[in-house]
């Protein structure tokens, strides 16, 4: 007798089983969470004048451990409130899908920390160097480079990674999360294929994608989930 | 081969839809009508059909609520469903492990 049935059997119920263990917490709440915190953070950025690399860089990172710390208690939360585990298999799923992405982000975020401190050292170096022409081309990059990097570069870059770990955490998710991805992925290229803006001040710029990205974004993201979340399921 | 596991296999559960649904509610809590009738590419009547057998054999109950003014029909595995679904599977398993060749 054949039993290769009972294996495909086990297979189909494996598969099944997976795809409905999707994540299910309520994502409205952490979305905006999420956007107000980038939203009042972006604001705070501009007029506090956080205007070097360094500071760019210290501050988004601190306002990014704010709300995944937030974002994290409101699982929690969640998963108390319904006795469920916190540290579930979907969860799991979706924090090591998004991990990469997120990884890869911090580390660009560290060398661009790195980079500013380096050049600034190479700067101070290179200025008792005797030849002239390699000390007015130092002296003209470090500014230029931190800049461009902190400015365009390193905003644009998280903004497309972030898509990038939501595309791979839709995978685990609602469908409408990797269309959120893919906003996130598509405005950061588009911006980068636009350039740095001829404006002088282009910490407004930076502050300004990621206010609109990491805060906006998510705050209408969250309003629509609020509206659509528990809505869908009629019979 | 011993066709004793095979003879064993629970019938309700032992056909495709019905096994699809009660392999989709024994990963989650409970699952609306409308997911698992999106999931599994059923028609309303099919499913319809498939729920009732198995809210008859006790494996499956439903839940009718109103979630923001519209209705949500929600299903979940009862203690019997999953303690039948388990020992579905581990005939199953018993099946191939009888069948593996030495």
């Amino acid at each position: 007798m054949d039993t290769n049935w009972a294996a495909e059997h086990l297979q189909t119920i494996r598969t099944l089983m997976e795809r409905s263990a999707l994540y299910r917490r309520a994502l409205a709440p952490i979305m905006i969470f999420n956007g107000v915190t980038g939203t009042v953070a972006a604001i705070a950025g501009i007029l506090f004048d956080i205007e070097s690399p360094r500071d760019f860089v210290w501050f988004w990172g601190g306002v990014a451990i704010f709300a995944m710390a937030g974002s994290f208690l409101l699982v929690r939360r969640q998963a108390l409130k319904e006795s469920e585990p916190f540290w579930s298999p979907p969860t799991r799923r979706v924090t090591q899908a998004m991990l990469p992405a997120l990884v890869a982000g911090l580390i660009l975020g560290a060398l661009v920390l790195i980079r500013v401190n380096s050049v600034t050292q190479k700067t101070l170096f290179e200025l008792d160097h005797p030849n002239f022409l390699a000390q007015l081309v130092v002296k003209a990059a470090p500014d230029n480079l931190t800049n461009v990097l902190a400015m365009l570069w390193l905003p644009l870059a998280w903004v497309i990674l972030y898509g990038c770990a939501f595309h791979a955490a839709g995978f685990f998710m609602q469908r409408g999360m990797r269309i959120f991805g893919w906003a996130f992925v598509l405005g950061g290229c588009l911006l980068l294929a636009r350039g740095i803006p001829d404006w002088p001040r282009r910490v407004i710029y930076a502050h300004g994608i990621m206010g609109f990205f990491f805060g906006l974004l998510h705050l209408a993201y969250g309003v629509y989930l609020y509206f659509t979340e528990q809505h869908g399921n009629e019979t | 081969m011993n066709p004793e596991p095979f003879l064993q296999l629970d019938r309700v559960i032992h056909e495709k839809g019905r096994m699809a649904i009660m392999s989709m509610l024994a990963a989650t809590p409970e699952l609306s009508f409308t997911e698992m009738r999106d999931t599994l590419n059923m028609t309303d009547g099919n499913l319809t059909t498939h729920i009732r057998t198995l809210q008859e054999a006790g494996y499956v109950s439903v839940t009718k609520s109103f979630r923001n003014n519209r209705p949500l029909t929600t299903c979940s595995l009862t203690a019997g469903g999953k303690k039948a679904f388990t020992n579905y599977i581990n005939l199953l398993e018993t099946i191939i492990r009888q069948n593996k060749p030495e």
